[in-house]
């Protein structure tokens, strides 16, 4: 979706066009958490765009899991960028070159994440759609899990969520949710016990 | 018994087509896209919020793909460009005045900038040189970054840089080749002593 503004162009001087910054940069490649904090510094717009590519699929997978619906995904996954584009407009370049550009999405998007939850009890969405688990392995039924997910408490919930869909570390999640370490490890051994049991009754006739 | 957490690392969803679009279009981030033909033949156009940010003909960039590669900010494919859009393009080509049309030059240097306002006020019909630029910007001696600024015209036509040639009267080089180059001064009656 991005490449190189320009050609190299012959010119009457014949100068060498001086290379851009994000000469090359292609956005359908998976770009680093350092080079996209590089082109928030230099190209806001151009950084904006890397970050949407990189980290709005993660999001919206881990809001499928932690709202009602798609829907609610959808807009959890879009007022969360709008949200962090709007605060990167406050930031100086110490502080984007600071930033934990996952965490920092997940913070804003917990929040989102809650605001659905508590705000609108509708019923969890049948979701027929399977999520594929590789090319050998059979497809996982995401709408069964949907529910399976739905009976563990909040807390619990995001923390499985964040670990295990998301693969974000335990630090990681201590700073987005703001519980202790201790606490967040408990939740989520807590949490995948309490999945176990579920599943445990699931498979007994 | 199902492994819980390879099924949760494996729940992952692709999300709609459109959200990656509908998101950075949102905050202006990206432009949209389309083909627009012309008297010039069928053109590449980009457009944000706040104006046109790229033409490109088609026999440079055979496909979108390509001109969004190319371009400088994000891009999406859209079917058409918006009416009265459509229409102050076809205006500006067939007449050689680009009035009522908004340029979106963000992501350029000021000099750049500079250098294409400059290239605005050259009126249809007539020429100037790069030196004659350098010394509107209070520069003289940056003829060669002149040259250089509008070699990187990501609006090339409407803004014109094809009006500006060398001090010797020759047309000098163009993105898309001298003679469209001469071509397009010719159409518009300019005749240099090169010509």
């Amino acid at each position: 979706m991005f490449g190189p503004w320009f050609r190299n162009f012959s010119i009457d001087c014949n100068e060498t066009i001086p290379q851009p910054v994000l000469l090359g940069m292609n956005l359908n490649a998976p770009s680093t958490d350092r080079e996209i904090k590089q082109a928030l510094v230099t190209h806001r717009d151009a950084g904006f765009t890397m970050l949407v590519v990189r980290f709005q699929p993660g999001i919206y997978s881990g809001a499928r899991r932690l709202t009602h619906g798609h829907e609610d995904a959808e807009e959890v996954a879009q007022e969360t960028f709008l949200r962090a584009y709007r605060a990167l407009g406050g930031y100086d370049d110490r502080r984007i070159s600071n930033l934990k550009l996952s965490g920092w999405l997940w913070t804003i998007a917990i929040n989102l994440c809650r605001d659905r939850a508590s705000g609108r009890r509708r019923p969890i969405a049948i979701d027929t759609r399977l999520a594929a688990s590789g090319a050998d392995a059979p497809p996982i039924d995401a709408a069964a899990w949907n529910e399976r997910l739905a009976r563990l408490s909040t807390d619990q919930r995001t923390a499985v969520v964040l670990r295990h869909v998301a693969d974000l570390s335990i630090a990681d999640i201590s700073e987005i949710v703001g519980r202790p370490q201790g606490t967040v490890r408990a939740d989520i051994s807590r949490g995948l016990d309490h999945l176990r049991d579920v599943l445990a009754r699931e498979e007994t006739p | 018994m199902i492994d819980i957490e390879h099924e949760l690392a494996n729940l992952a969803e692709v999300p709609p087509a459109h959200l990656e679009r509908v998101t950075v279009l949102a905050v202006d981030a990206g432009d949209q896209v389309a083909m627009k033909s012309s008297v010039h033949g069928p053109l590449w156009i980009s457009w944000s919020k706040r104006g046109i940010t790229g033409l490109t003909p088609t026999f440079v960039d055979e496909t979108v793909d390509a001109f969004i590669e190319h371009h400088r900010r994000a891009g999406y494919d859209v079917e058409t460009l918006p009416s009265a859009l459509d229409h102050d393009i076809e205006t500006a080509l067939a007449s050689g005045v680009a009035e009522g049309l908004s340029f979106d030059l963000r992501g350029l240097s000021s000099f750049q900038v500079s250098v294409l306002e400059a290239c605005q006020t050259i009126p249809c019909g007539s020429a100037q040189s790069y030196g004659w630029i350098a010394s509107q910007l209070g520069k003289p001696g940056a003829t060669r970054a002149v040259g250089t600024a509008l070699a990187k015209n990501p609006i090339p036509l409407l803004i014109p840089c094809h009006r500006v040639v060398r001090s010797d009267g020759s047309v000098g080089s163009y993105a898309f080749g001298s003679d469209m180059k001469r071509e397009l001064l010719v159409e518009e009656g300019v005749l240099l002593p090169g010509m």
